[in-house]
């Protein structure tokens, strides 16, 4: 599908210029990008986009957007978001993220509640399994967590402009900046927040969505079925044939999951 | 000319098989520790600490030790224990620690301490080196990689101020918070030990140690690259208003003497062995260097540094993996008989003008018995002579000109 016309902004933020790509009409739905970095407007977007006012922002840090500073946990990155969400005027929106996107989203909700108007969250970090472990990708190094995030990477439509091993110089530098980026929030302890558990207790009742790829090597479902546990009324969808990447890797099975959520 | 003996304390009895079947293929960090025999072990902590013990009777001016982590190459993962005991059985020697690993401690006031006591029971002859550590010591302490060199600065800071300013005093910095710094016992030597900085050559360290008057003690450089570095901490003293010589420099390089060449080029190809561990096998970069572990702006600088060096991926070793004959053409290990021996490192001064000379008398797969020789062989020749070349030079170490 041909994207759709969508804008390209930014906007200053405590001092820091922070990058967005928005376009759609209705409430809006900030959808928050994993550790990959902002991958740009995708397909999913503009489904997404036909009922909601989309905003991708490209997080703090990450190639596109400034750091203040002073940001330096995944703790400084939820409390400085929602001034971001302030700055677009947004006072409640949909949350959605994929992987540490879907930490941060879980992390404003529990901070602002007022914030969220429901929580989708994908193949989400934040909450350590109990049993199985969230996949060190840092230690498997960049090829290596690519090779675990996919169940068939035949299923990824755009796989090698998204992915492809031959990088332009401007890729091969977004990925060392994306990479920092994630280490500097995310190194320890890691991908998770051992307070997040406990607080999810108070988002109960708040529509909230949680789907995962069956295949997931990064973040095993037992993570989802904690988040499930852990927010009353949440339901967990979980896609077969799929890995990590459940909206690039199945992303019918994924949209109507998702579709019937947000409609409601 | 001070001249002080190295090794980096290697563990060898594991196969090449061994670190190709560990996690990514790595020598380092994730390289089981099943591999390791203590029995084995307990024998070659003791065989390292008689060579050093060995080390002061063939009139070295120093032990120099390391420290690295999850690794067979390099058995001083306590380096501070192994300086304490030689601090208390040798006499005259300084016992030179190249270095602690900063950032990775999250309480450098213990490591304060400890440097503390071994100056004391040493009875004046620490010297305390400071270093970022490679990226394993990050991985294997679980520090953040991204936040190394402010670690590393903090962490220095903070040491130098326990040392110099009466306690108690109070610190809160953005790594380190410590509400009553006071630890009593205090080092003896004024205003506090000695601080050199080795590394291999990271513009942004380089041109720190410079502005802080701190000799940089090449690990094994390129020479010409080596050169350049030196330019670059020439501008930076400049900047800060003084002329570097000689004291300000060291150079830590392979050098293995037996009584013939023959001998001692069959001998010193363990050195090939040395810190890229049995069978060379390639390490993954990021084990080295993790994200964030080096600025944008310093990766690039170290690359543009290295360009024009033996083999590209030299700043990790692996200049040895261009065979025996091109390192030893290139002289990257000097071996030899004295006589031999004596030449090359007189080449190698000229160029390089360092007033501390790091001899690394060992490593990798050579026997402690040759080790041995080799020690006896420099105290009988290679020792004074370089001493006397130091003079001819005009080579001064560190306590002779001030750095």
């Amino acid at each position: 599908m041909a994207a759709s016309a969508f804008e390209s902004k930014s906007v200053t933020v405590g001092g820091a210029r922070i990058q967005y790509f928005m376009a759609g009409k209705g409430a809006p739905l900030v959808w928050l990008h994993g550790v990959e970095g902002n991958l740009g407007w995708l397909p999913l977007h503009d489904e997404l986009a036909r009922n909601f006012t989309v905003y991708v922002p490209t997080h703090p840090g990450f190639a596109g957007s400034d750091r203040p500073p002073w940001l330096e946990s995944f703790l400084d990155l939820s409390r400085f978001y929602p001034w971001i969400l302030q700055e677009l005027g947004i006072t409640r929106a949909t949350l959605a993220g994929h992987f540490i996107g879907g930490w941060l989203a879980a992390e404003m909700a529990v901070m602002s509640p007022q914030l969220a108007e429901r929580l989708l969250l994908v193949d989400a970090a934040g909450v350590r399994p109990r049993e199985g472990e969230i996949t060190d990708i840092f230690l498997l190094g960049g090829e290596g967590a690519r090779r675990l995030s996919f169940f068939d990477v035949n299923q990824v439509a755009d796989y090698q402009r998204l992915f492809g091993s031959k990088p332009t110089p401007e890729e091969r530098e977004a990925h060392v900046i994306n990479r920092e980026a994630a280490t500097r929030y995310c190194w320890k302890p890691y991908m998770h927040d051992p307070s997040l558990p406990p607080l999810l207790e108070r988002l109960r009742g708040l529509p909230s969505l949680l789907v995962w790829g069956r295949e997931d090597r990064i973040v095993p479902v037992e993570a989802g079925e904690l988040y499930r546990r852990a927010i009353a009324g949440a339901r967990l969808e979980i896609i077969d044939r799929c890995g990590h990447f459940p909206h690039l890797e199945q992303p019918a099975e994924f949209m109507r999951i998702a579709s019937a959520f947000l409609a409601r | 000319m001070f001249i002080m003996r190295f090794t980096e304390r290697p563990y060898v009895a594991y196969t090449e098989e061994d670190v190709r079947g560990s996690f990514r293929s790595s020598v380092r960090l994730t390289f089981s520790n099943s591999h390791f025999n203590p029995e084995l072990g307990a024998d070659l902590y003791n065989e390292y600490l008689d060579e050093y013990e060995f080390s002061e009777e063939a009139g070295f001016d120093g032990l120099m030790l390391n420290e690295h982590h999850n690794t067979p190459t390099c058995m001083g993962a306590a380096m501070n224990l192994e300086a304490a005991i030689l601090a208390r059985i040798t006499k005259k020697p300084k016992i030179v620690l190249l270095g602690n690993p900063l950032p990775i401690f999250d309480n450098p006031l213990r490591l304060a301490e400890e440097l503390a006591e071994i100056d004391m029971i040493s009875r004046g002859r620490l010297v305390s080196g400071f270093v970022r550590g490679t990226g394993i010591e990050s991985w294997a302490t679980n520090t953040n990689p991204v936040h190394n060199r402010e670690r590393f600065e903090e962490a220095h800071d903070l040491v130098i101020k326990t040392w110099t300013t009466p306690g108690p005093f109070r610190w809160e910095g953005k790594h380190y918070h410590f509400r009553v710094v006071n630890p009593f016992a205090r080092p003896l030597q004024k205003p506090h030990p000695p601080i050199w900085i080795p590394g291999v050559g990271s513009p942004e360290t380089l041109e720190w140690s410079a502005r802080h008057h701190y000799p940089y003690i090449y690990l094994e450089t390129d020479p010409q690259v080596t050169v350049q570095m030196t330019e670059l901490y020439g501008k930076a003293a400049a900047e800060t208003g003084y002329e570097p010589g000689p004291q300000n420099f060291g150079y830590l390089w392979r050098i293995h003497v037996q009584d013939t060449d023959e001998k001692a080029s069959e001998v010193g190809q363990g050195f090939l062995i040395g810190n890229a561990g049995i069978g060379r096998v390639p390490m993954p970069g990021d084990f080295m260097a993790p994200a964030g572990y080096n600025s944008r702006e310093g990766s690039k600088r170290i690359l543009e540094q290295y360009k024009h060096s033996l083999r590209p991926d030299a700043l990790y070793g692996g200049v040895d993996s261009a065979g025996w004959d091109a390192v030893v053409q290139s002289n990257r290990v000097v071996v030899g008989s004295p006589k031999t021996v004596i030449k090359k490192i007189r080449q190698g001064l000229e160029i390089l003008r360092p007033g501390i000379l790091g001899m690394w008398t060992n490593d990798g797969t050579i026997a402690h018995k040759d080790t041995m020789r080799c020690l006896q062989l420099m105290k009988e020749e290679v020792l004074p002579a370089v001493h006397e070349m130091g003079k001819e030079l005009g080579l001064p170490g560190p306590f002779e000109q001030a750095p």
